[in-house]
């Protein structure tokens, strides 16, 4: 499902052209990358080691960067590490290592989003357009749209096909978080610090049990979601 | 029966020499008080048929005992005139020299008699100890069974304490059993059994060489050369006789123990062809898998280069290409979760679970197959959160559902069930309404690279073993039959922990 705003997003990402860094060892994802990223609008620039990659961010402070986790000379994590010092725009990680611990470790170290190679070219620029959105536009609109969802942050209140939906404050502060941070994949650990104040990741069976009671009032086939979306081992993803 | 040939002759002597004296004088005192009614004559027949019937029990010295006191009793108290050794008529003289002569000859020839019976009873008995010996080393399995068999036996026969097997080469000795007490690494014991291996003498305990150990070691001959030693802890000195036995015992351990070292090699051996054979065709049916996708990428992109072709061409050839792809990922990633399986580092991490998103993630990826079928999905609206390995279990129900579009007819109905069953155990099925499996299908099903009999082309026989493995590596089980109306069901059995919080 795409989001209205999304949409929007994209034609002014064709208008303005932000600056992608490319981090990757491999000259055929480079150029897969490059081609495809152009051919919307973004702006590239490349760099095959970590070392090129920490230079050309500090000298042209891109607005996201594309990570690959396996390149020849620094540990993948130790870039994310060393670029989130003071790097604040989004870093989604493009990898072959496609475990959920990997790719939970690389969410808790600050990367925005996680795509394992091989991936689908659309999902990946639905996930850039996210990111970016989120980094640019500081989310000031009390009412979020989904479909034939609402959710006012002011009111309290989450309406669906216009009645009003029957939530306790937990689930309304879940379903709030996640809409909040919608296209964004949130850690299970993320969520429970978030919303309950403790990242035991122990808790995770409470965390499911709200899930699965938001997913009966908000969507529309509660067995098929298509707004409450599962991250299977990491955690929860609003919204695409 | 089996008792130490030379066992207690001591004790049986002296009572020869009881038994000797107290059945002459008991005779001889039956015969005394009779003596009105027989005359003396008779009574050296009785005294001589007596020393006659001892001569059968007893040994030589005894006897000639008993032949010299039934004669001096005869003269005394019988041959006129009484309670004299002194003989009146020469013709008692004679007789009672012919009754000595007699009872002698009779105990000499009667005794050599029995010491030959002795003799053969003992090579009998040898016989029968190295056909046992023979017989339970044929059906021992492996150097330690060998090692309580030979044991056995000669524990029975030469008192011997507990036996040691060193086998191997110079640097690298193993001993069996590995715990015996005599060898510690470098322990003087273990230089001797080394020397022994080299020399191909006997050493030790009552041998020339190195006759200060607490053992005796005797090289064990396989063919040419020694291909081990056997070791001894309190070893006995053996009668020349007894160490030909011991040897010809020797011999057959000696045997039994190349049998076993040429079993190892050959097992090894087999293993090696064994992993070959996977080796190839593995070889085989992976290099035909990947060389398939990645042909038709390469034909359709040549193609679409030469730009010639309308776009519904060109769009068909992109959809091919996207197939292929998605097919060489799907054998990579079978291949990287096999190479998991076996490098036996696999450790399922569980954790919550709706089982409505596993579901969703496997009809999601599968959209494409399940698209040609009437999909259907069994969960009961009590199911409760269960706790599980998402990652492994999604494989699981990925291979079953992908493997049912592969085989079953387009258009027919799959049908995924997931139930919870108390206590602890997650149910997953998979039926699907094909021609089932056949009976040579059900036993090989879960084998690696074993691919059905009406296999489809394509595919490495990889995914249904994968669905064993990662079951197993969850403490589950899978089994395959052919479901009630006919089609294969695949039911998949895991021991889960199932969440008891509601949320209501």
């Amino acid at each position: 499902m795409l989001l209205k705003s999304t949409v929007n997003e994209n034609e002014r990402v064709m208008k303005t052209g932000e600056l992608i860094l490319i981090i990757d060892d491999e000259v055929q994802m480079r150029r897969l990358l490059e081609i495809t990223l152009s051919a919307n609008g973004y702006k590239i620039s490349e760099a095959a080691t970590g070392k090129e990659g920490l230079n050309q961010a500090s000298q042209h402070q891109p607005d996201l960067v594309i990570l690959d986790l396996g390149l020849p000379d620094i540990e993948g994590f130790d870039i994310l590490k060393r670029l989130r010092e003071w790097y604040r725009n989004p870093i989604i990680i493009l990898s072959v290592r496609n475990s959920e611990e990997d790719i939970v470790r690389a969410l808790d170290n600050g990367a925005s989003d996680y795509l394992a190679k091989p991936f689908r070219t659309g999902e990946l620029l639905a996930r850039i357009r996210v990111a970016i959105r989120h980094s640019k536009v500081p989310d000031n609109n009390p009412r979020l749209e989904f479909g034939n969802l609402t959710i006012d942050l002011d009111k309290h209140l989450a309406i669906k096909n216009g009645e009003v939906i029957k939530l306790t404050s937990t689930e309304f502060s879940l379903l709030a978080l996640l809409a909040k941070n919608a296209g964004r994949v949130l850690t299970h650990q993320y969520i429970l610090k978030e919303v309950w104040g403790f990242g035991q990741i122990e808790q995770t069976q409470y965390l499911r049990v709200f899930v699965a009671q938001i997913r009966k009032k908000i969507e529309d086939d509660s067995s098929k979601p298509a707004l409450l979306l599962t991250e299977s081992g990491i955690g929860y993803r609003f919204g695409i | 029966m089996k008792k130490l040939l030379t066992e207690g002759t001591d004790r049986t002597a002296i009572g020869h020499y009881l038994i000797a004296v107290a059945t002459v004088i008991a005779v001889s005192a039956a015969c005394y008080l009779a003596r009105n009614l027989i005359g003396y004559h008779v009574v050296s027949l009785t005294l001589l048929l007596v020393v006659s019937l001892l001569a059968v029990f007893l040994d030589t010295i005894p006897l000639l005992v008993a032949s010299t006191l039934s004669a001096l009793i005869w003269d005394f108290f019988f041959i006129p005139p009484h309670f004299t050794l002194h003989i009146g008529s020469t013709e008692d003289l004679l007789m009672l020299a012919m009754f000595f002569i007699v009872a002698l000859l009779n105990g000499i020839l009667t005794s050599r008699i029995r010491r030959q019976e002795l003799r053969a009873r003992q090579r009998e008995e040898r016989t029968d100890a190295l056909y046992q010996l023979t017989k339970e080393l044929l059906v021992a399995n492996g150097i330690e069974e060998t090692v309580s068999v030979a044991e056995k036996y000669l524990g029975q026969y030469f008192k011997i304490g507990s036996v040691a097997i060193v086998t191997g080469e110079d640097r690298e000795l193993q001993v069996c059993p590995a715990d015996f007490s005599g060898f510690t690494p470098e322990s003087k014991n273990l230089q001797i059994a080394r020397w022994v291996l080299q020399n191909q003498v006997k050493a030790g305990r009552f041998t020339d060489n190195f006759s200060d150990a607490e053992l005796t070691f005797y090289p064990a001959e396989g063919g040419e050369k020694v291909i081990g030693v056997i070791c001894f802890l309190n070893p006995v000195r053996t009668a020349p006789l007894e160490e030909q036995f011991l040897e010809a015992c020797i011999a057959l351990i000696s045997g039994k123990i190349e049998r076993e070292l040429l079993s190892l090699v050959a097992k090894d051996a087999f293993i090696l062809a064994e992993s070959d054979k996977l080796y190839k065709t593995l070889f085989n049916s992976i290099s035909h898998e990947l060389r398939i996708p990645v042909a038709a990428i390469i034909g359709a992109t040549d193609t679409l280069l030469s730009e010639r072709y309308p776009e519904t061409t060109r769009k068909k050839l992109y959809r091919e290409m996207s197939k292929a792809s998605v097919r060489l990922n799907r054998l990579i990633d079978n291949l990287l979760n096999m190479s998991r399986l076996e490098s036996g580092h696999l450790t399922p991490h569980p954790d919550w679970c709706d089982v409505h998103d596993l579901v969703n993630k496997v009809t999601g990826s599968l959209e494409q197959e399940l698209g040609l079928f009437s999909f259907v999905t069994v969960i009961p609206d009590d199911m409760p959160l269960v706790s599980i390995d998402f990652g492994l279990t999604e494989q699981v129900i990925h291979n079953l559902v992908l493997n049912a579009s592969q085989y079953a007819p387009e258009g027919t109905e799959i049908t995924l069930s997931l139930r919870y069953d108390k206590p602890g155990k997650l149910i997953i099925s998979v039926a699907d309404q094909g021609r089932g499996f056949t009976e040579k299908e059900l036993n090989n099903l879960f084998h690696k690279f074993y691919r059905g009999e009406t296999a489809v082309s394509g595919g490495t026989g990889l995914g249904l073993s994968i669905v064993r493995g990662f079951v197993e590596a969850q403490g589950g089980s899978v089994h395959a039959t052919n479901g009630e109306r006919g089609g294969a069901l695949i039911t998949v059995e895991l021991p889960v922990n199932a969440s008891e919080i509601n949320s209501e």
